[in-house]
């Protein structure tokens, strides 16, 4: 049997390092303690490149071909410094973590903060060992770096450690550090599944909106928000200095549904969620009003993004809640 | 998008090979330079547009021609012209494979190795421009390289700033890296000839030499100058002559016969610049040989066992005039009275007339030179082409030629008038550069005269150009004969300005040939001792080299947090930040979102009972801050207000 001790001596290593480092908490300032560098790999080839000339100037005890070996040997130094340098006091200044769905495309969203004078280019970012995406910071700027994620299940993702790295000047070394932040990402079940939506199954099947009224059933008021139709403004209520608030209305005939656990006949569990979880996302699309029974969990029918998220988020943490998993 | 970024950064690299080439590309063979920039234009023409690149085995078919073609040329893949070319073609045809970082990196790599090769060849000081943009160039290409986003101004600026950075070090490693004394291994010899003079002669070829500007040495007299007509340089000294050629003689494992050595003693310095061979010149004659690798021969040449392939200066002693009381030895008699059986006939009767009209061979050496005289001979550069019968064409009928045709007829003469004679070759003559102090040889100085062996005096120097031309004997060629100069050289000669900065520009030479290029594990001992260390030794210099190297570490962490550290507010600013502080003690701080203004608002709410003066403060500060600028007063107001501001004593 094959002993993967790269494996193991990398997570001895972040064990060490989150020991040595402690646990961060926002923002996060990159503080020389705990910067590391080392030379990449075109570094270490321009180190033996530079051993090589060393030898042969001194061999030939050639005065200019030793300046100029001397003069690169200073260049590398310099570009260290650099490195190190570019990384030195940069802010992690917040990390935000939308919910996702799972086998789907998401992203880890990070704002870096530059406190001083001069530019940072390429400070980039990733999450612990994938490849990293990058940023130029103005000086006293603020950059926005997006991480890639594509969790596999469903449930709360924990983001066990960033890396903040850069290369920048020359590629000749890597600067980085490890943040430990306690980010947890919550991942919806893949929606999928073909069975169609049981409609009018609820308890009321479509009573209140066929009441003859011709009128849409009044829901209630909430903020107004981009993208709000002017027209369902309460303006008699902004008249009176109170906040820009929309009435809402559901839509006249508009069905309602009630997605229930129990009476999916899929015996798998996580393709239940999965199917149930479809049919969230489509009926929110649909602009139909739906609600969610799952064992131990019921939401009310409603609609908006609001609910959306509730229920997607209920399938998501179904029988799992205690165990968070790692990305 | 990518792909164009891609391309940036491959144009970069591929500048930085194309600067490696520029620094070989007037000693490789022209082929091979021709080839690199085909592949090169390939390489681009390929990235822009939709020209194909060659497969692997065309590539590999290609790296095997390559290879066959620089043996077949060099006969060897060792040495530097052999390497370099080698390296260059390589490199080129990496250059069709070039797609990812790692390949790009590759050229830049290449491109500090021809750096390298180059800084083994030459050590001028015009070209340290050429290796200091190399570098640059590099270095550029590294930055671009690293980043897709770095504009190419920026990865300049980026670069020059480092390298500007990296060269504090770059000067301390110079002088106190330890140098090696010896070598690792062997230094593979490059024997290719450059201009200067050979160990053969024709009578042509000297004159041939003239027309080159060229710096042959420069001497740096401790004192006094020898006199102008006695400014002889010794090289090779010729005995064998066919008829057409000479050449050096057959018996160099003979000893050296003693001389006596007269008049006064010349101490000076020789820099010789490369001329790739073995000859070390200096003044007629060497007393001594000046390093252990440095023969005396028996004709008081300065014979080398290396050919000179890079500046090299030396300490020498020479007196102008010598005896030497022995007869001639024996097996020098017959080389130095040989003449070709059969040719020149009517020269060796002449000669034979000569002798016999003469009663001394010192009064036939007068008589020939008499012959010179007033035979209406002409100094020429451009002479007639001479026969078969060289010296008889020369004597009797073309009349005019150079030192090289005086030289070898006046030394048949001699041997057909039974005086042992020789032709010595070498320089004559000098300009003296007022800049550096020193007088500079040039290839145009190239000279050749005769010995003749009198009894009791020993060899003893003949020019029969002097009698000719004696203005020679001051002057150099160069301002006798203007011809030989080209239109530009005419120029630069006729203002004395530009005479005067060409000398500035020859003392730099010579002091970067001294100081810099000859720097060594000697010259690193001198310079710790003048620095106060007292018997320096290897162990100082590794001290030195350590403290360098702290020293400027130190210097590079201070200059980068220097460039980090925000500016210094300016006086009215530290003396609200002053009042600020003050107030704060009363409890209320100003909150960053508050101006001026919204602070004295807060305070009169808060504090009713604060001094009236903090308000007035704070309303002063907001004038002179925002209010229109009134120049003439606000020096003073501004001081006003910072000692307003020193003398509140808020209260609560």
């Amino acid at each position: 049997m094959r002993v993967p001790f790269a494996a193991i001596a990398r997570t001895r290593m972040a064990v060490w390092v989150r020991r040595r480092q402690g646990e961060d908490a926002l923002p996060v300032t990159l503080a020389r303690r705990r910067l590391y560098i080392l030379p990449t790999r075109a570094g270490l080839a321009f180190g033996a490149l530079w051993i090589m000339m060393l030898l042969a100037a001194l061999n030939y005890g050639n005065s200019l071909a030793l300046f100029f070996t001397f003069l690169l040997a200073g260049f590398a130094l310099v570009a260290m410094h650099d490195c190190h340098r570019n990384l030195l006091g940069v802010t992690l200044v917040s990390v935000s973590a939308p919910a996702m769905f799972a086998r789907g495309a998401g992203a880890l969203a990070l704002t870096l903060e530059n406190p001083a004078a001069r530019a940072r280019p390429g400070v980039e970012a990733a999450l612990d060992d994938a490849p990293p995406t990058g940023v130029d910071l103005a000086p006293h700027g603020r950059g926005r770096l997006e991480l890639p994620l594509r969790p596999a299940r469903r449930g709360i993702v924990r983001i066990d450690r960033l890396r903040l790295t850069s290369a920048h000047p020359f590629g000749l070394f890597r600067t980085w550090t490890w943040a430990h932040l306690p980010i947890e990402v919550l991942v919806y079940p893949h929606p999928h599944g073909s069975l169609p939506r049981p409609i009018t199954s609820g308890p009321h099947p479509g009573e209140s909106s066929r009441d003859g009224s011709g009128l849409d059933e009044w829901m209630g008021l909430k903020l107004f928000r981009e993208g709000d139709s002017p027209r369902q403004v309460d303006w008699k209520a902004y008249a009176r200095e109170a906040p820009l608030m929309v009435k809402e209305y559901s839509p006249a005939g508009a069905d309602l549904c009630l997605f229930d656990f129990a009476q999916l006949r899929i015996p798998d569990v996580e393709a239940r969620l999965s199917q149930l979880a479809r049919w969230v996302v489509d009926a929110e699309a649909g602009g139909e009003r739906y609600g969610l029974v799952l064992p131990g969990v019921e939401l009310a029918p409603n609609r908006g993004p609001e609910h959306r998220h509730r229920c997607l988020a209920a399938l998501a943490l179904y029988g799992t809640e205690a165990a968070p998993h790692r990305a | 998008m990518p792909e164009r970024q891609n391309n940036r950064a491959l144009l970069w690299a591929t500048a930085a090979f194309a600067g490696g080439l520029a620094l070989h590309v007037d000693r490789l063979p022209a082929w091979v330079s021709a080839a690199a920039i085909v592949l090169t234009v390939w390489r681009l023409a390929a990235a822009r547009s939709r020209v194909p690149l060659p497969g692997l085995i065309a590539r590999a078919v290609l790296a095997g021609v390559v290879v066959i073609a620089v043996v077949a040329r060099f006969h060897t893949l060792n040495g530097l012209a052999a390497g370099t070319a080698l390296l260059v073609l390589m490199t080129a045809l990496k250059l069709l494979e070039t797609h990812r970082r790692r390949d790009r990196l590759v050229l830049v790599g290449a491109g500090l190795f021809l750096l390298l090769a180059a800084c083994l060849d030459r050590q001028s000081l015009p070209r340290a421009p050429l290796y200091i943009g190399e570098t640059w160039l590099a270095c550029t290409a590294l930055a671009v390289i690293a980043s897709d986003r770095l504009p190419g101004r920026a990865a300049l600026v980026l670069a020059g700033r480092t390298l500007l950075l990296a060269l504090p070090l770059a000067v301390l490693l110079f002088l106190f890296f330890p140098r090696l004394a010896g070598s690792f291994w062997a230094v593979p010899r490059n024997d290719e000839a450059v201009t200067g003079l050979s160990d053969t002669m024709t009578p042509g070829s000297i004159g041939k030499l003239t027309t080159s500007y060229e710096t042959a040495f420069r001497a740096r007299f401790e004192d006094e100058l020898p006199p102008t007509e006695q400014r002889y340089w010794r090289g090779p000294v010729l005995h064998r002559f066919d008829g057409s050629t000479w050449s050096a003689g057959s018996a160099d494992w003979q000893p050296r016969q003693p001389r006596e050595f007269l008049g006064r003693a010349y101490h000076y310095r020789i820099a010789l610049e490369p001329s790739r061979h073995r000859w070390w010149f200096a003044l007629d004659t060497p007393a001594r040989s000046p390093d252990p690798g440095v023969a005396l021969t028996r004709d008081y040449e300065l014979l080398a066992a290396r050919p000179v392939t890079q500046p090299t200066s030396f300490e020498a002693l020479s007196y102008l005039a010598t005896r030497q009381a022995a007869p001639l030895a024996q097996w020098e008699r017959p080389e130095d009275l040989f003449v070709p059986p059969g040719r020149n006939p009517r020269s060796l009767e002449l000669a034979r007339e000569l002798r016999a009209q003469s009663g001394s061979d010192a009064a036939f050496v007068n008589a020939a030179l008499g012959f010179l005289r007033a035979g209406g001979f002409v100094y020429s550069l451009e002479p007639e082409k001479l026969g078969t019968e060289q010296v008889d064409d020369f004597l009797f009928r073309t009349r005019t030629g150079f030192c090289g045709h005086y030289a070898s007829a006046f030394t048949v003469l001699m041997r057909a008038g039974g005086v042992p004679a020789r032709v010595v070759t070498g320089y004559l003559g000098g300009e003296w550069n007022p800049v550096g102090g020193y007088l500079v040889v040039r290839q145009s100085d190239a000279h050749a005269w005769v010995e003749v062996w009198l009894e009791g005096r020993g060899w003893t120097r003949v020019d029969p150009t002097a009698v000719v031309a004696p203005e020679r004997l001051l002057r150099g060629a160069y301002d006798l004969l203007p011809e030989a100069m080209s239109a530009s050289t005419r120029l630069l000669r006729g203002s004395p300005w530009l005479v005067h900065m060409l000398q500035s520009w020859d003392a730099a030479n010579a002091w970067w040939n001294e100081r810099v290029v000859k720097f060594d594990a000697v010259s690193q001992i001198d310079l710790l001792e003048r620095l106060g260390v007292r018997s320096p030794d290897a162990w100082a210099l590794g001290w030195a080299f350590v403290l360098a190297l702290l020293g400027w570490l130190a210097l590079i962490a201070w200059h980068m947090s220097a460039a980090a550290r925000p500016p210094r507010p300016d006086p009215l600013a530290r003396a609200y930040a002053r009042l600020c502080r003050k107030l704060a003690r009363t409890g209320l701080v100003r909150a960053p979102y508050q101006g001026p203004l919204a602070y004295a608002e807060a305070l009169r709410a808060g504090y009713p009972a604060l001094a009236a003066g903090a308000y007035s403060l704070l309303e002063r500060y907001a004038h002179l801050r925002y209010g229109p600028p009134e120049p003439a007063t606000r020096a003073r107001d501004i001081e006003a207000f910072r000692r307003a501001v020193a003398r509140l004593s808020p209260r609560r």
